[in-house]
């Protein structure tokens, strides 16, 4: 219990300690001593970063090959999911040895693989959003028609219009987009910000609770 | 003013209104409006726990170390305050994330909140997944996505930085006919929240979330701080927008 509380208290002492010191740097000229320190603290948490997705992958892998060993729903998928991870570590690893001879001395293998296949799947999956967000407009006025969900539709309407070949309301569809919308996303940053400020004071006072036991 | 002098100025008005609500909130009780999703959300964790089924977190790409630090570690705080009811349950709660540096803080929730309930038996470390991001974060939607599905989650609770990639997560919950009540502070994603959820939390909504569940006076205060900061860059935005009209 004391042993705890001890690390509770050194927790709180460093995580205070960094933020005053980070917010210091961040107001000070980047020549000066505090300057310096929240650099280099930012240039830590780059490098931890890097070594946060080798965990990241870890735990990709530990999870489908828990799911495959007892052989829950989509255990299929799991093994789909470890075949590829393993084949693209391997191809890296091959790549940055500089193994290809031939055709394909000096390819990068996983790269091209990588724009090939990630790339191409990701650009199909983004066209199905358009049907998704077209079925869930129809769908919020189908649950309940409200002021606010009319307004929803019948911008989504404007907007998919206005950006047809024909230019039909495209004058419409650009006062939206630079009017209210980007009123809107002022006032939603603005919200955000100030939502941040007043967490970073809770986690300045010591009255955050995540990196506590 | 400078962008130097306004930082000061909000974090000094912020520390003196949080601290300053927190005194006066021990004798005068506070009155919060009606937001529908908090209402929602412990429900959403107690039937979790009488079906049996599993609840799903999503924080996106909302991760430590850079921009969105802050919004991450409130979306874990409420995270928290609901795996604490989910924790005696055997269905582990399931979150999935696609910056790895959040990875340690998930995992650690969780297991926070099975420590306080004392069932760390049912606490697994696997319960938090991560997925890579793709280029528009597709990559963690498909993935997140699917797993919620296989886990047989009974409702999926997204908070904190999502894209275009939340109509995914939607369409999917949809389809397996789970409860959804999202967040984004990313405007598109916003959007999408609003025309699929069954609950939405705008904006900086998420950031009243510890006022709203088992509150501390300092959760209040800080709410009392943000809606005095709100107030006054409405005065300050008024005040310009005089000024130059005039």
């Amino acid at each position: 219990m004391r042993s705890h509380r001890l690390v509770n208290f050194l927790a709180t002492v460093t995580v205070i300690s960094i933020g005053l010191v980070m917010i210091i740097g961040l107001l000070s000229d980047q020549d000066t001593v505090p300057g310096i320190m929240a650099a280099f603290l930012l240039s830590l948490v780059t490098v931890i970063a890097a070594v946060a997705v080798v965990v990241g992958v870890l735990n990709l892998i530990a999870v489908h090959l828990g799911r495959f060993t007892r052989a829950e729903r989509g255990w299929p998928y799991s093994i789909v999911v470890l075949v590829v991870a393993i084949g693209v570590i391997v191809l890296r690893i091959l790549d940055r040895a500089d193994i290809w001879t031939g055709d394909l001395e000096g390819e990068r293998i996983s790269a091209r693989l990588f724009e090939a296949v990630q790339v191409s799947i990701e650009s199909a999956l983004a066209a199905l959003l358009l049907f998704f967000l077209a079925f869930a407009a129809f769908r919020l006025m189908r649950r309940q028609v409200t002021v606010w969900n009319v307004l929803f539709s019948v911008t989504v309407v404007v907007v998919l219009l206005g950006s047809d070949p024909l230019n039909l309301l495209s004058d419409t569809r650009d006062w939206l987009v630079e009017v209210p919308v980007n009123a809107g996303t002022r006032g939603l940053l603005i919200g955000v910000g100030l939502g941040t400020v007043t967490a970073g004071v809770r986690v300045l006072l010591g009255q955050d609770r995540s990196y506590r036991d | 003013m400078e962008n130097v002098e306004v930082i000061i100025v909000l974090l000094v008005t912020a520390l003196a209104a949080t601290l300053g609500a927190r005194t006066l909130l021990r004798r005068i009780p506070l009155v919060l409006r009606q937001i529908p999703a908090f209402d929602v959300l412990p429900a959403a964790a107690a039937d979790a726990v009488e079906s049996s089924y599993r609840l799903h977190f999503a924080l996106g790409s909302s991760g430590l170390g850079f921009g969105g630090s802050l919004s991450t570690l409130v979306s874990a705080e409420v995270i928290y305050r609901l795996a604490q009811r989910l924790a005696v349950s055997r269905q582990s709660p399931l979150i999935t994330l696609n910056d790895a540096l959040t990875l340690p803080l998930a995992q650690d929730t969780l297991r926070r909140a099975y420590e306080y309930r004392q069932t760390m038996e049912y606490y697994r470390a696997h319960a938090a997944a991560w997925f890579p991001q793709g280029q528009r974060s597709l990559a963690f939607a498909a993935g997140a996505a699917s797993l919620s599905a296989d886990l047989d989650a009974v409702g999926n609770v997204l908070l904190g930085r999502f894209g275009t990639e939340l109509a995914f997560l939607g369409e999917s919950a949809m389809r397996h006919d789970q409860t959804l009540i999202a967040h984004s502070d990313l405007i598109e994603g916003q959007a999408i929240a609003f025309a699929q959820a069954d609950q939405v939390l705008l904006g900086e909504e998420l950031y009243a979330g510890p006022a709203y569940m088992n509150p501390r006076k300092v959760d209040e205060g800080s709410l009392l701080a943000t809606e005095l900061l709100r107030w006054l860059v409405i005065f300050g935005i008024l005040v310009t927008a005089l000024e130059a009209a005039l």
